[in-house]
This record gives structure tokens, sequence and C-alpha cells, in this order.
């Protein structure tokens, strides 16, 4: 069998360039805009997906980390009473206004109480323990190193914050989060910040002996019940339903479906123009192939093929781009979350590009009559 | 040479619309084509080959008549069942080469090959030996940017040719070729038609090309205005291929 298709496609790359680079950048835009959406939205659950242990135990009914209420202490109680629970540890959220330099006014910030101890378990994965132990002393806060310039400071130098003076004693990455800066501090001092607020934590966080049995644990922790006045997820639930919580209720999913959809348009339209000048511009050798015997069926086979091989070159160009792109996203601090159910979906929409392209050029072959020939 | 008809037409005739104007092309057209003979079709531009051309040759359909080729009804055929009859029994040479540029002459050749199922050993035979046939077997690695014209049409009779057709139609094959390659492209098709025993039928308004058919159909609004038979020396090239 001749390898028309991609002979063709070989010899005369220069025409099907334009069709590759379209699903190239379609495929690029896709992934890179859900990436970002992931990690923007994941960073919505940054105090989950950044600290140790299983479980959470918050208000009832909470839907994102951020809009969590004081819960009652007893509720530490009743978590250490199962003997799955190893360790149990209060976390504390106090809303907090700015004060840095004053060129830039008050910025709204979250601040997050933590326990400073080498085993504590909230933001485990961001902060090392040596300057975790720093946070002992009264007044210290660590930052994310991409929200200096918003709060105007640099380690070592202060700030006001509600009202009392504290001290940033060292940064780190990954903590930021979506929609203000996040300020870590220890739960003394966040207690000292939320001075006339409510002095309970919001949520208590527990490390199991055996994780693997997370969720048969929370569901026996979980006062069942309308009278509960807590709840316990396992952590991947709870960051689960923050990232729904963003994605969802502030619209921004239908936001990436609308743009998806956008981008599928774009790139089918200008994939299929091109394969459909492609084939206008063989018809006459299509037409006398028919005159020959080749079914129409045989033709559009060919066709089919060459927009599968442009999509498989567009989905190695996209994949290239989509590298560089989220490299360089990743080397600015900007969030980025990439899946592999991500990826597979963005490959499928972009070889969907390519194909519903290659129908549309496909019907271009309906001029190859060979009676024009003759004509 | 054989005087068994390949083409039988009865009553043709054709018409075509543009706006509210209907022009008749042909009207009652009788004729019979032989196979083993260089039939050509001459006329005044508008007088009908084409058409008939394509209307004997199952592309276009007739508004009226029949068509018997090699015995079978053509016009009474199922596209698809047209379709099949073209593959295994007709091979066509258009004016305009038609040769896809990205494929070398022997793959030009093996293209329509390959939906017989021939096998890849077999088609590839076919190729080189039809490619041979037109002599152009030391050209067979090259792309038609790097062929004259005449090498074009050549290889395009090759493309025809390879099939072993019982039928073979050209249009206009030496309009676009200089007077020496028009001669090896007029020779070439003769030469089919005595060793393969081929009827060809070809359209053409190149004077050249009278005094090599063997017999001239000389047409003029839609009608055969005369029939000529001329008998022929055997041509001066090597058939006992």
């Amino acid at each position: 069998m001749v390898a028309l298709a991609r002979k063709t496609l070989v010899y005369e790359w220069r025409r099907y360039l334009p069709a590759s680079l379209a699903v190239a950048f379609s495929g690029m835009l896709l992934l890179v805009q859900l990436a970002l959406v992931f990690g923007i939205f994941d960073s919505a659950a940054v105090y989950i997906n950044a600290s140790r242990g299983q479980i959470w135990a918050g208000y009832p009914g909470t839907q994102s980390i951020d809009l969590g209420r004081s819960i009652p202490r007893d509720a530490e109680v009743h978590l250490l009473m199962n003997p799955q629970v190893a360790q149990v540890e209060p976390f504390q959220w106090v809303n907090g206004d700015w004060r840095g330099s004053r060129a830039l006014g008050s910025v709204s910030v979250f601040v997050s109480g933590i326990d400073p101890a080498a085993t504590g378990l909230v933001f485990a994965r961001a902060i090392p323990p040596a300057l975790r132990a720093r946070l002992n002393e009264p007044g210290a806060i660590i930052v994310d190193r991409a929200d200096l310039p918003k709060l105007g400071i640099a380690v070592g130098q202060s700030g006001i914050l509600n009202g009392q003076r504290v001290y940033l004693v060292g940064t780190t990455g990954g903590l930021r989060a979506l929609g203000g800066v996040n300020i870590v501090t220890s739960l003394a001092t966040a207690e000292r910040l939320n001075a006339g607020g409510d002095l309970r934590p919001a949520y208590y966080v527990a490390r199991l002996r055996d994780p693997a049995r997370a969720e048969a644990v929370a569901a026996q922790l979980d006062p069942h019940g309308r009278l509960r006045r807590y709840a316990v997820w396992t952590a991947p639930t709870l960051a689960a339903r923050t990232v729904h919580y963003w994605l969802f209720e502030t619209g921004a999913g239908l936001g990436v479906v609308f743009m998806s959809l956008v981008v599928f348009l774009v790139g089918t339209v200008i994939t299929s123009q091109t394969l459909m000048g492609a084939v206008a511009g063989s018809i006459s050798e299509y037409a006398t192939l028919n005159a020959l015997g080749a079914s129409h069926r045989a033709l559009s086979r060919v066709v089919m093929e060459q927009a599968g091989w442009v999509g498989v070159a567009g989905l190695a160009g996209g994949g290239i781009l989509s590298a560089l792109v989220l490299a360089l996203a990743h080397s600015q601090d900007v969030p980025v979350g990439i899946t592999l159910p991500g990826i597979a979906a963005c490959a499928t929409l972009v070889m969907g590009i390519t194909m519903l392209s290659g129908m549309l050029a496909v019907r271009t072959l309906r001029n190859a009559d060979p009676a024009r020939l003759l004509r | 040479m054989s005087e068994s008809i390949a083409i039988r037409a009865r009553d043709i005739g054709k018409g075509f619309t543009v706006g509210k104007v209907t022009t008749r092309v042909i009207e009652g057209l009788h004729v019979d084509v032989l196979a083993g003979e260089l039939t050509l079709l001459s006329g005044p531009s508008g007088c009908g080959k084409s058409t008939l051309l394509a209307i004997l040759s199952g592309l276009e359909r007739p508004d009226a008549g029949s068509v018997m080729a090699l015995g079978e009804p053509v016009w009474a055929l199922d596209r698809r069942a047209l379709q099949r009859f073209r593959l295994h029994h007709i091979g066509f040479v258009f004016q305009g080469f038609n040769l896809f540029p990205a494929l070398d002459a022997v793959e030009q050749v093996e293209l329509p090959l390959s939906y017989l199922d021939l096998g890849a050993a077999e088609t590839r035979r076919r190729a080189e030996a039809a490619l041979d046939e037109v002599g152009l077997a030391h050209r067979r690695h090259m792309r038609p940017a790097e062929l004259s014209g005449g090498e074009k049409q050549r290889v395009a009779i090759a493309r025809a040719l390879a099939k072993r057709p019982q039928l073979l139609f050209a249009d206009e094959p030496t309009s676009a070729l200089d007077s020496i390659s028009g001669q090896t492209v007029i020779d070439i098709l003769h030469r089919a038609a005595r060793a393969h025993g081929t009827m060809v039928l070809c359209a053409s308004h190149d004077p050249r090309l009278i005094a090599h058919a063997d017999r001239v159909l000389r047409m003029e609004d839609g009608r055969v205005l005369t029939d000529e038979h001329h008998p022929h020396p055997p041509i001066g090239l090597d058939v006992s291929r």
C-alpha cells in the first residue's frame, strides 16, 4: 500500500504546518488553562495538602476550608479516644489586617495558627522543622516568598497585624493561597492576634497509626446526627470539597468549560480550513484516483489519516509547548496543577479537534468528480 | 487485430442546463468502438467529444440511450458496481497529468493498483513493468517536479496501463506536449492497443494524431460526421513485449 497520506504530509509539510500549529496551540491552551485553574484552586486547599495527618475535624457542613468556624474543644478529646488516632493538633484560623510599609496600605490576610513543635502536622510539608521552631518566638511569622512584595517587608523586618507588631522570621514556598496572603504563626501568637474573638480552634487535625484506614476511621469519628457540633472528614475529602466549592460556586468551572469550547471551536476552524485547502489543492489527483476505481471511502481514509497525523504532530508540539509554559510558570511560583486525567482530557479534546476537522475536510472530497476532469 | 466490439452505445443523448438554457451536447448518437484499435474522436472544441468520452467510460450519466461495455450495461449498474467496473476494466489518461507531487513514478503507478489487492510484490512488479513499457524504468524514483511534461504523461499512461484494463480512455493526452513527446505518447497508446488488445479511445483536436489512429471519428454538434478506418502498417516500435 502506498503511504499517500504520510508521504504527502512529509513532502508538502508547509501546507499542513498551520493545521499542526493550530492543534499544538489549542492543546497548549487547553492544558495550560486547566493546569492554571487546578493550580489556583488547589491552592485553596493548600492548608490541607501541605499538612500531614489524614483526618480533619471542623464545623459541620463546611464547604471550603477558608469558611471554617470555631468548634468545641472536646472534639480533641473525642478524636484522641479512638485507638487509631496517634496525634491530634489544633489549627487556628484568624482573619487579619496587615499593615507593612505605609505605601502599600492595608492588606487582607489569613492567619494560620499552628503547633510549632518539630512533630507538628499542619504545614509540615511546606515548613521545614528548623524554620517551624522559630515560630516559638512571640510574634514570629512565616510567609510564602512570593507574597513578600504584597506585604512590603523582608525577612527580619516587622509589620503590624491586627494591631500587634509581628516579625518575619523566614519565608518558604508552597503557601500561596487563593484570595489573600497566608501568614503562618504559632497557636499562641494566633490567639494574641485574635484578641476578643473566639479562641477555640476552627479545626483539629489527626494523624492515624495506619493512614490506609483513614476512610473507615473518619466514618467512625464523625458524630452523626443533626445535633453534632463538628464533623470529621478525611484530608482528601475536605480538599476536594474546597476545590469543588471554588471551581463551581465561583463560576470558574463554567469559565473553564466555556474557554475550552472557544479553544475547541477556534482550533477546529483553523485546522479544518487548512485540511480543506490541502484537499482542494489535490482535488484533480483525487478525482483521477476515483476515475481509476478508488472509492470515495478509500479517499476519505487518506484525508482522515492525514488529519490523524496532523493531530499526532500537533499533540507532540502542544506537549512541548505546554511543558515549556508550565516550567516557566513553575519557576515563577505560579501555581499549576497537572493531573493525568487532565492531560488525557486535553489530548482527547485535541484529537477531537483534528478528527472533526478531518471529517469537515472529507466533505471537500465531494468535489472530486472525475467527470469534471473531462470538461 | 481483433474485430470484437468493446463498447456499443445506442441513442446517446446528453444536455447541460445553465440557468434556464438547456444545450443539447449529444443527440441520438450510435457508436461501436473495437478492441485492439486506437480510435480517435476528433472535432472542434465543444463538439461533444469529451462528453461522449465521459459517458462511454462511466463517468457521466447520459440523459438517454444505453452503453454496453464488455457486455455490461454500464448505466444500469449502481454506483458501487460501476466503481468496481472502472477499477477492474478501465484506465484513464487526462490532459492534466494529475500526479501526486509527493510520490515518485513507481508509487504513482502502484497507487491505483493497491486497490486491486494484488499483494505488495505483484503490485511492485506490475508497476515496474508498466514504467518499463513507457520507457521510464530509469526514472522510476523521480517525483513529478523532476520530470518533463512528456515524462509525466508517460507516468500517467503507465498508471492507467498497469491495471491491464481492457478499455483505455484518453482525453487530449498530447495537447500539453511538444511534438516529440506527443509522438512518443501516441506511439505508446497505439502499442497498448496492438500488444494487449486494449480498446483505446482518445478524444483530441490535435491534428498530429490523425495519422496514427486506426480509426477516426469526426464529431461536430454532438454527432459523428465521418467514420474513417486507416489501414496502418505495424508501428515502428518493438511490440514483442
